[in-house]
């Protein structure tokens, strides 16, 4: 009845059409179904030896034979530490001034989170996603959902834990968005990633005060990445008319081309409550 | 000593687009370099073999990448199909032609992200560094694809490995 390139061809468009469902619905969904830990347990381990081959060669360079520049970039940092040591004693007094109020209103202490190092061991081999691969996971404590920081700001998040390494969605990548707000003026609002050295902040009213330069912090209000944590520094801002909304484009402070350590904020155990 | 080379290969081609290049400036820009590994392996392993292989490493590099999982399973799995297609039923098979085929499985890749951003995407939109990522690959396929497949079909054939399957083009070597 049929001949068998017809039954060939209703076959591939059919197969194209179930395709192009599962792969809709695995974009939404941002689901592995269980295998997104394979590749990473098979061949993150080779990824790691490779990595710290590498570094270790650099460090033996570096540190033994390319010693001209160190002295030099010596004095800067010496400089640098000295202006912030005045800083970091300014930011001492206002903590404890801090605490001293928060305790007359009777807040309750947060609990501290606890921080693991974990060593960038490879990147996303596309140039359209922003992820990278550390050395930690599950064995260390590590789950999805996890945020990753640096001291100079927000990383990412873990979006995949296998064992022994982790998967690290990056800030700058299309499909990170981070609930954040202007430090000075608290204007709120969502940063999207956009490219490798900018960022979106979107839903900002423009009744809000947003100025160039401002820094913009993590707002802690979704859930994933802790209040106050720097994010980027405003670059850009421009106003459509019949927007009612600001088009600002962000600078991150973390140079993400560069990223070689990071910390994972690991939130403690949630106590039971007693009845 | 076969599955050892297919192997080692493929560990090789993650490792430097995963652990080296994304390192240096210059060539973060490269294509998917598995593209012709997976077009060699389409041409010179029997179906049994490659297309498991296929589907494995695409399976590898959705785990690796940040992509929509099952992306690079789909497009592995259709481009071996194509290639398939392409050699046993058009018998087109030249050094020329299979050099085509590379560069344009590239552009495919590219216009297959492309389209995900655009339909898919949290954003229904194109990424505004669309037309570099595309430009850097295409210039790094057009110098680097069609040597690195041949280059592939070359050393095969010095290692002796005996094909079994689809067999090669008799232009392949030259």
């Amino acid at each position: 009845m049929f001949s068998k390139k017809m039954v060939l061809i209703v076959g591939v468009i059919i197969l194209i059409t179930v395709n192009i469902i599962l792969l809709s619905f695995s974009s939404k969904s941002q689901s592995t179904f269980g295998l997104g830990r394979v590749g990473l347990s098979l061949v993150s381990p080779f990824q790691e030896l490779v990595t710290r081959s590498i570094r270790f060669a650099r460090d033996i360079w570096e540190h033994y034979f390319f010693l001209v520049s160190v002295a030099h970039e010596n004095e800067n940092l010496k400089k640098s530490l000295n202006q912030f040591v005045g800083k970091s004693n300014q930011w001492h007094e206002i903590d404890l001034a801090n605490s001293r109020l928060r305790n007359l209103l009777n807040f309750q202490k947060a609990p501290t989170n606890k921080v693991m190092a974990a060593e960038v061991i490879g990147k996303d081999p596309s140039g359209w996603f922003k992820t990278i691969i550390i050395d930690k996971g599950k064995s260390d404590g590590l789950q999805k959902g996890l945020p990753v920081v640096l001291p100079t700001g927000i990383v990412g998040q873990v979006i995949e834990a296998a064992g022994h390494y982790s998967k690290v969605m990056l800030v700058i990548d299309r499909n990170s968005a981070v609930d954040a707000l202007v430090q000075r003026s608290r204007a709120r609002g969502i940063i999207k990633g956009e490219s490798a050295d900018q960022c979106r902040f979107e839903f900002v009213l423009r009744k809000h005060d947003v100025q160039i330069g401002d820094t913009v912090i993590a707002s802690g209000l979704d859930g994933v990445y802790p209040k106050g944590l720097r994010i980027g520094r405003v670059a850009d801002i421009s106003q459509r008319n019949a927007d009612i909304f600001y088009e600002i484009a962000v600078a991150p402070f973390v140079d993400y081309e560069k990223l070689e350590e990071v910390l994972v904020i690991i939130p403690p155990q949630t106590p039971e409550v007693s009845r | 000593m076969r599955y050892g080379f297919y192997i080692g290969i493929c560990l090789f081609l993650l490792i430097i687009q995963t652990a080296i290049f994304p390192y240096i400036p210059v060539m973060r820009g490269m294509y998917d370099l598995l593209i012709p590994f997976v077009i060699f392996i389409s041409i010179c392993l029997p179906i049994r073999e490659s297309l498991p292989f296929a589907l494995v490493l695409g399976l590898i590099m959705d785990n690796l990448s940040g992509s929509p999982f099952g992306l690079y399973l789909t497009f592995y799995f259709w481009l071996f199909i194509g290639v398939r297609f392409i050699i046993k039923f058009l018998r087109v098979s030249n050094k020329f032609f299979l050099s085509v085929v590379v560069i344009v499985a590239v552009l495919v890749e590219n216009i297959l992200m492309i389209a995900i951003f655009a339909f898919l995407g949290p954003v229904r939109q194109l990424p505004i560094n669309s037309f570099p990522i595309i430009t850097q690959q295409f210039l790094w396929v057009l110098a680097t694809g069609p040597i690195f497949l041949l280059s592939l079909l070359a050393l095969a054939k010095r290692l002796n490995i005996q094909w079994d399957g689809a067999a090669p083009p008799p232009n392949a070597y030259g």
